[in-house]
């Protein structure tokens, strides 16, 4: 019997939902946190006066987020 | 009931008598809850199982250090412990630890291969599960066509819902191969995660490198057994203007590497903290020096004890589960739905008849 759309998933179900939204979360705070620490290092490596690699790579890291987060969340309807 | 809150006192203490440090005098030092902790949660070279008031009761593990040039040495670390009423530990053959770190007292390299407390651990607790499971497998050729028995039934139930909840759902009707895989690292992490809660044992599943290795394990096995979709959608995702292909590109593989990133974080931050919360509460004796403390952080300690039970085996299906989604995204077909297995959660749902 298939559930209808709008109900709530059952038991097992709920908790596979909430692993996976809670693995969102967690890809999200890696891809910033990688690409930030990325960016720390090579602004050290090349003694960048203005830490543009910082800044640049965290901003990339917020969009790459942002867009994998919306990727899973679209992905199976 | 008496005797039984004793005895969880007793219980429930052991770590802190257990990492207070050889030869020195605890009434004159400081207590200090950050060392005893960060202590308590990390690797060592020797296995201290708690410590009395006239003793120690320690087992010294061996040391393996290799160094270009001079080859392997191989020790007890009973060698490098600290002599009676020393801080700092003993030098032997030219090596000493600082910190748990094995270093040369002239400062050359030496690579550290020593069996620490993790790597007993983890040889103690694979022998563990080896056990376990060879009984569980020769009790499914015994009771073939029968009901499970013993031991046996008790992991059934554990191995049917990963193979249908788990592996079904999420990889669809490749999942056999995948299985051995995903049990090994449902009942691992699990069986590690309860070992890690037990007085006087090692830290496995909380520490960093070993959840890195199931990481790179499952980025591995994700690769090995990815399909044409998979890159598909990584260098021309649908949907995706062209001109927009330099930007994207780079932010799918970013995920490539996120996703097992992710799960090594996750298992390490969830057990660590863990371990840290327990040990904060129990120390709160030690800072204020007051027995009246000890009801209401044992009554904090032993909840957050009883919630790392529940924590220990829901961090091992979220781990087992994430592996298994990462591994179905990449052996996914498109008619995969058709079979009833996997294709995600709208699967169910878009193939249902209309009524």
């Amino acid at each position: 019997m298939a559930a209808a759309p709008d109900s709530p998933p059952p038991g097992s179900d709920r908790l596979r939902t909430f692993a996976k939204y809670s693995g969102i979360a967690f890809q999200m705070l890696a891809i910033i946190g990688l690409s930030t620490w990325l960016g720390l290092w090579l602004d050290g490596h090349y003694h960048t006066k203005t830490p543009w690699f910082t800044i640049g790579l965290m901003l990339l890291g917020v969009f790459a987020a942002l867009y994998q987060t919306i990727r899973s969340l679209t992905k199976e309807s | 009931m008496k005797r039984l809150l004793a005895v969880l006192f007793c219980i429930l203490t052991l770590p802190v008598f257990a990492s207070e440090h050889a030869g020195i005098p605890a009434k004159e030092e400081a207590f200090n809850p950050g060392e005893m902790i960060l202590h308590h949660i990390g690797d060592s070279h020797e296995w201290h199982w708690f410590s009395t008031d006239n003793g120690h009761f320690t087992s010294y593990l061996p040391i393996i250090a290799y160094r270009p040039g001079k080859g392997v040495s191989t020790f007890s670390s009973e060698k490098l412990a600290p002599k009676h009423g020393e801080a700092e530990g003993a030098e032997y053959d030219g090596l000493k630890l600082h910190h748990e770190k094995l270093v040369t007292t002239d400062g050359s390299p030496v690579y550290d291969f020593s069996i620490t407390k993790n790597v007993a651990a983890l040889l103690g607790s694979s022998i563990l599960l080896l056990v376990v499971f060879t009984i569980v497998a020769k009790g499914y050729k015994t009771n073939h066509g029968r009901a499970p028995k013993g031991i046996q039934s008790f992991f059934e139930v554990l191995i049917v819902f990963i193979r249908d909840e788990v592996a079904k759902k999420s990889i669809g009707p490749k999942y056999e191969r995948y299985m051995p895989y995903l049990l090994t690292v449902f009942f691992f992490i699990w069986f590690n995660n309860l070992l890690g809660l037990t007085p006087g044992a090692a830290n496995l599943t909380g520490n960093i490198a070993i959840t890195l290795t199931m990481a790179v394990l499952t980025l591995i096995i994700t690769l090995a057994s990815s399909n044409k979709n998979y890159w598909a959608h990584i260098f021309a995702t649908p949907g995706v203007p062209v001109a927009l292909l330099p930007i994207m590109i780079p932010v799918e593989l970013i995920g490539i590497v996120v996703k097992p990133f992710s799960l090594m974080i996750r298992l390490f931050a969830n057990i660590t903290a863990g371990h840290i919360v327990i040990l904060s509460f129990i120390s709160l004796i030690f800072i204020f020096r007051s027995a009246a403390v000890a009801p209401i952080s044992l009554a904090f300690g032993l909840f957050i004890n009883v919630l790392e039970l529940l924590v220990s085996i829901l961090q091992a299906y979220i781990f087992t589960l994430l592996t298994a989604m990462y591994i179905g995204g990449a052996v996914e077909e498109h008619h995969d739905a058709d079979y009833q297995m996997g294709g995600g959660d709208g699967a169910d749902v878009a193939h249902a008849p209309h009524h």
